[in-house]
């Protein structure tokens, strides 16, 4: 897709594939195959809008759009757009600026609340997000009115554009920040689907905190000339030898 | 005067049907009203504290919207608007949610708390939003009739209200709430156009001129966006419309007017009145800076005078 369209933010949407992977195939998320507009389905919300794509071809294998939209995106005649919205099938916020995912949200989870409704909301974060103050806005109501049933999952590949979170502008430690906004913090290995699968385990006995998972990920996994490698948060061309090996490197990953 | 607040008015429409729609959430980022105690008390489950966090507010709101809830914000004008510009812009503008947004205090309302606390460049930057609705409330009458719009069609909407309570100024009710406007005083040569506030200082000028000039029209203007068919068809009775408003000029409701009349190709003598571009550190509380940077009876009067040769 990022290579028939030329654009996108390839860095991110490969630091979460584990993550969403587990979510639609781990049993985790409730959903409807062929009904993105179930009215029963778990919601989810990419915030760090950039890296929506991650879902398209998810949402496409579930048969919540046709295949063949997938080589249409970012084209004209396609409805996929770089960043999601809500007029795509299965994407239930609009999203590109940071950080106002957890805060629609917790819209979500509260209105499952006072609908009795034990429909949940997964949001999943960049590390780039957690410098908006709006997240922490949110964090405070979310812990305040038990949230239970609202889900982060922080992407943390270390990476902002212009280098590493640390040496910019330090997060660490991010654990101990959410556990002191009232939520329960499990860190994993965000590429381990054993450890993404056991830290969702939790969700429903957490004795009413909402729940964060952070994930700690490598930013363009996967793709060996890409990892790590902040330049590569935004769609840079490949030239026939970087095609050969990326296509090289993905394939390695389907034989394991 | 009438004592009741514009919010109590509001609040209490709200409150009346939430009574019998479990769906009507209203939240607010720490603002009060005796209204809304009411609320508070009787439809606990109804009413949200986002705390003073006016941008998670929005945020939450699109989900609650999302998820088919009728939802209401509530907090001073200056804070439920520029605070949280961006996320009026991608959650509720991006996404046209049924959101209605309670901006109290605006314009110079909360004298003399200083610039921070007064509104007089939301509608500049709010009325670039696509799809959104902008009201403004000059009484009681008014603040019913746009309560129960927002009920009956809810739709992507702010409504300005004034912090204190303002006497009836409309004789009768809104005729049709879908026009926007509602002429007050039928003239032919030069119509004032104003909303809130100022409206009712428009009307004391009106009042003082009515004894020598008998073709002066005044229209509330209470919806800025959009603006109806109609209120085109009534302004064409005029040679020349003065605006006022308690606003920055640049992209205020004047600018709607011109733009509004730019776009229908209709040139016409418009003369705006508006705050000067600058903030307002001084004392002296709402009507004495009124006074003091021209937007006093006597500048309203003498501006019609000019305008009406």
């Amino acid at each position: 897709m990022l290579v028939s369209a030329q654009q996108g933010h390839p860095g991110s949407v490969l630091s979460q594939i584990e993550i969403l992977v587990s979510l639609f195939y781990g049993d985790i998320m409730r959903y409807e195959k062929n009904n993105p507009n179930s009215k029963t389905r778990d919601k989810i919300i990419i915030s760090k809008g950039h890296s929506a794509m991650g879902l398209y071809p998810i949402f496409a294998d579930l048969g919540y759009f046709d295949k063949n939209e997938l080589n249409k995106f970012g084209t004209t005649k396609g409805f996929l757009r770089i960043f999601g919205n809500i007029n795509i099938p299965g994407i239930d916020a609009t999203s590109g600026s940071l950080g106002h995912g957890p805060g629609i949200g917790a819209g979500y989870a509260l209105a499952a609340k006072h609908d009795n409704s034990n429909q949940r909301t997964f949001v999943i974060v960049s590390e780039g997000e957690m410098y908006e103050g709006s997240i922490w806005e949110t964090a405070l109501f979310a812990s305040h009115n038990k949230l239970d049933n609202l889900v982060l999952i922080l992407d943390r590949n270390n990476k902002i554009i212009l280098g590493d979170t640390e040496d910019l502008v330090a997060l660490e430690p991010i654990q101990n920040k959410w556990e002191s906004f009232g939520f329960k913090a499990i860190r994993v290995n965000g590429h381990s689907f054993g450890e993404l699968m056991n830290a969702f385990s939790n969700i429903g006995s957490t004795n009413g905190k909402p729940l964060i998972i952070i994930a700690d990920t490598v930013k363009g996994k996967g793709i060996s000339f890409m990892e790590n490698e902040p330049s590569w948060h935004y769609w840079q061309g490949l030239n026939d030898n970087q095609l050969k090996m990326a296509r090289e490197d993905l394939k390695k990953i389907d034989d394991r | 005067m009438t004592d009741k607040f514009q919010r109590d008015i509001f609040i209490d429409e709200i409150y009346n049907a939430a009574l019998n729609d479990r769906d009507i959430y209203f939240i607010s980022a720490d603002f009060g009203a005796p209204s809304l105690d009411k609320f508070r008390d009787k439809l606990p489950n109804q009413f949200i504290h986002s705390g003073i966090s006016e941008q998670h507010m929005i945020d939450m709101a699109a989900g609650l919207a999302l998820s088919n809830k009728k939802v209401y914000l509530y907090a001073m004008a200056p804070f439920i608007t520029l605070r949280c510009l961006e996320q009026i812009k991608c959650s509720l503008s991006m996404m046209n949610l049924p959101v209605t947004i309670l901006a109290v205090g605006v314009g110079l309302g909360y004298a003399d708390a200083g610039p921070t606390h007064y509104a007089n460049e939301d509608v500049a930057c709010l009325r670039s939003l696509p799809g959104i609705e902008i009201f403004s409330i000059s009484d009681e009458i008014t603040a019913k009739a746009i309560a129960q719009n927002t009920l009956n069609e809810p739709k992507f909407r702010i409504i300005r209200m004034e912090r204190h309570a303002l006497p009836q100024i409309h004789s009768k009710v809104i005729d049709s709430i879908n026009n926007g406007f509602e002429v007050l005083n039928k003239g032919n040569k030069v119509c004032i156009l104003s909303y809130g506030h100022l409206l009712h200082r428009a009307k004391l000028a009106l009042e003082i001129l009515n004894k020598e000039e008998k073709n002066i029209g005044l229209i509330d203007v209470y919806r800025f966006k959009p603006l109806s068919k109609n209120l085109l068809t009534e302004l064409n009775k005029y040679e020349s419309l003065i605006t006022i408003e308690e606003q920055c000029l640049d992209g205020g409701f004047g600018s709607c007017i011109l733009e509004f009349l730019n776009k229908n190709k209709i040139l016409k003598n418009i003369d705006r009145m508006g705050l000067p571009e600058r903030y307002f550190f001084e004392n002296g509380g709402r009507e004495y800076l009124l006074d003091t940077f021209g937007l006093s009876v006597d500048d309203i009067v003498n501006r019609i005078k000019i305008n009406n040769i």
